[in-house]
């Protein structure tokens, strides 16, 4: 009965033309914006690639310098473009893409694609996780909207009944035949997006089994909309009322749940604005001991503990260049003073996150974006951590530089340059983004929320059916 | 085949069907006539175990409908007045589907055949039921019907809105069931065709089983009196 069922109503799908129109927009929207998007990622990574070798090979060839000139001319961490961004972009757009490492200051990330854009920016991108998030929960709408209602509608129903067909059976086959086709789009889909990675071998490592994964996501997401779909279908007397109400869900799930839930989020937890979070940093920093200041109270009370340390009467008895060691006991003061105000950032960014964790009960887009956008490597998460692996580079930067350069000229030589070939002993800045498994974990809540959807709406879905 | 013991039903304080004892046996055709409202739809719907009855009992093949509502389904094919089908799927397709989820395998060749019985012409067999009138239609009704080798068969009021020439096919259709062994309970309102097909008739009013005629024992115009005779009681208490 169930492959009765699902024979059924796909030979009646394809025989309908609004669906054959659907489809093939869904497939041409799909095709062009994956194909814009491996534009843009190989776009992006040629830049990339090309940003990380000028920089580095200026960085190499300072020729004969001070160390905290070095320090100050500083250098760039480079945030790579992901494979899986050209599924799901994320926040990259909005992140920034490289980070300035200098002396003194932590920076944020800078050359955001958004601040490239021009106003029509505002209307967004076509890009495939817009259609997988936004454009194929339609077309399950559009395809499954009058599936049960069409029966009453058409009469079918009596007769269906009196020939003792059993509800679940028929429902599963209906099931079936709605979600056939989103599972067939969304694999091709994948399967192109795999295809493609796979041969831009140059361009980030590519991993199969967080494709597959982030395939698992949006299936999972479409079973809760496929569910939704037909049991409002099997709910309603009409087509039209099936209609309005799937639309509704889909405005509230899609595009009003999220929405709030970050107003919620933001309203709960703010975040700092630039101008405090600048002035409670400068407050702190000013608490410890400057680099460049040496008559500072802190850079005084540091000169007699390191004078009581080596026994020793004056600066210049020291085995090593006290300007550069107080240059280093400065950074490592920014560093802390940086760290505690970067980790009350991140502290409202777990509990902004907590909050729409929580609201994720009332929207299953909310899991399936995190989720989508974790194991894209293109979530806030990610880029925390590629901000605090480049945070952690530029502290050991310092810490590289001015140890030459305390170690290898004496108290007030800012003479001193480094030999040319100095620059190339510093090791390259590497990041590596959180493995899936790792990413899996910490989104079990995600998980748990998505599985819950797919099961409640299922339960209801059957209770539904036997309605009818 | 078609038993039921007292069978009634009531909408809140309206009786729809009153104590409703019919007996319909294998081979047999009883038409129930009747005014709107007076009971017939009621009972095939309660014998389709569509409604709940109030009180008394409907069997099918000796099984309880209401105990057993699955069960019987098995042995009962319908025929509602309008029967709807899928209109984007062919008179084969239509009748694969509806014996399929019957529980019947039945092999193409064998579809066609039915159909065949059924009086469809075999050119219609793969078109597409948007295409057909009430009368094809009627017929893969009846094919269904052969397909799931049903024992029972209802009819709510089949031949209204059938010309004269589909009626008759209709009736011909109905006397092949019948002579397969098939139990029909037909709720009409058309006497000549109720006279031509039935071996049984029953007239209802309000709820209530009024009168059983055997069909062979009475004339058209002997119908038509007792069919008046108990409408214009209705008549004369308006």
């Amino acid at each position: 009965m169930i492959s009765k069922t699902f024979l059924k109503e796909t030979k009646e799908l394809l025989r309908e033309g609004r669906v054959r129109i659907a489809f093939v927009v869904v497939i041409l929207l799909l095709g062009v914006s994956v194909w814009i998007s491996a534009r843009q990622y190989e776009n992006v990574n040629q830049q990339y690639e090309i940003a990380k070798t000028a920089e580095r090979a200026i960085w190499d060839n300072q020729g004969e310098k001070n160390p905290h000139s070095a320090a100050h001319y500083g250098t760039y961490a480079f945030k790579p473009k992901y494979p899986l961004s050209l599924v799901d972009q994320g926040v990259d757009k909005y992140a920034g893409s490289s980070i300035f490492l200098e002396a003194h200051n932590r920076n944020e990330a800078q050359f955001s694609a958004a601040t490239d854009q021009t106003g029509l920016a505002r209307f967004g991108d076509l890009t495939p996780d817009f259609i997988l998030l936004f454009i194929i929960p339609l077309f399950i709408i559009l395809l499954g909207y009058n599936s049960f209602t069409k029966e009453r509608e058409m009469g079918t129903l009596t007769l269906l009944k009196s020939q003792g067909i059993s509800s679940w059976k028929w429902m599963l086959g209906k099931w079936a035949a709605l979600f056939l086709p989103i599972f067939c789009i969304t694999a091709l889909l994948f399967l192109i997006a795999g295809f493609l990675l796979n041969g831009l071998e140059n361009f980030g490592v590519f991993s199969w089994s967080s494709l597959f994964t982030l395939f698992l996501v949006y299936i999972a997401y479409y079973i809760v909309f496929t569910n939704l779909v037909l049991l409002i279908s099997a709910k309603t007397k009409k087509s039209g009322i099936s209609l309005v109400i799937s639309l509704c869900v889909w405005i509230i799930a899609c595009l009003a749940a999220p929405k709030a839930a970050s107003n919620i989020a933001e309203t709960k937890h703010p975040y700092p604005t630039r101008q405090e979070f600048a002035a409670n940093v400068l407050k702190d920093r000013r608490e410890g001991v400057d680099g460049h200041n040496p008559w500072s109270k802190e850079a005084k009370l540091l000169e007699v503990r390191v004078l009581q340390e080596y026994g020793v009467d004056s600066l210049h008895q020291l085995p090593f260049n006290f300007d550069a060691y107080r240059m280093q006991k400065g950074e490592e003061h920014e560093a802390e003073v940086y760290l505690k105000h970067y980790n009350h950032l991140k502290n409202q960014y777990s509990k902004q996150t907590q909050v729409y964790r929580g609201l994720a009960a009332i929207s299953p887009y909310l899991p399936t974006r995190f989720l989508s956008m974790s194991i894209a490597h293109t979530d806030y998460a990610t880029h925390w951590d590629f901000a605090d692996a480049a945070e952690d580079y530029r502290v050991a930067t310092q810490k590289f530089l001015n140890d030459n350069f305390a170690e290898n000229s004496n108290y007030g030589d800012w003479g001193y340059r480094a030999d040319a070939s100095f620059w190339k002993s510093l090791p390259i800045f590497e990041y590596d983004p959180p493995e899936l498994d790792f990413i899996l974990s910490e989104n079990f809540s995600n998980i748990l929320i998505l599985a819950f959807w797919i099961a409640s709406s299922f339960g209801l879905l059957i209770l539904f059916t036997k309605t009818i | 085949m078609i038993i039921t013991n007292n069978l009634s039903k009531n909408y809140g304080g309206q009786t729809a069907l009153d104590s409703l004892n019919l007996s319909v046996k294998t081979g047999e055709i009883y038409c129930l006539l009747g005014a709107n409202g007076a009971g017939k739809t009621t009972t095939i719907n309660l014998l389709l175990g569509f409604i709940e009855p109030s009180s008394g009992s409907a069997f099918i093949n000796q099984l309880n409908v209401h105990e057993n509502p699955k069960a019987t389904k098995r042995f009962l094919a319908y025929i509602p007045e309008n029967l709807m089908l899928y209109p984007s799927l062919s008179a084969l397709e239509n009748l694969d589907y509806f014996s399929g989820i019957a529980g019947k395998k039945i092999s193409a060749s064998d579809l066609e055949v039915f159909l065949n019985e059924a009086g469809l012409q075999p050119e219609a067999f793969n078109k597409r039921i948007s295409t057909f009138s009430k009368g094809m239609r009627q017929k893969v009704g009846i094919a269904i019907a052969l397909a799931k080798e049903a024992k029972v068969l209802l009819l709510d009021e089949p031949t209204s809105g059938l010309d004269p020439k589909a009626s008759n096919e209709f009736g011909l259709l109905l006397q092949k069931l019948r002579n397969k062994g098939v139990a029909t309970l037909m709720a009409t309102h058309d006497l000549f065709r109720a006279k031509e097909v039935a071996t049984h008739i029953g007239i209802m009013k309000d709820g209530n089983l009024k009168q059983q005629l055997v069909a062979s024992d009475i004339t058209l115009q002997e119908l038509e009196k007792a069919y008046l005779q108990t409408m214009e009681y209705k008549a004369l208490a308006l």
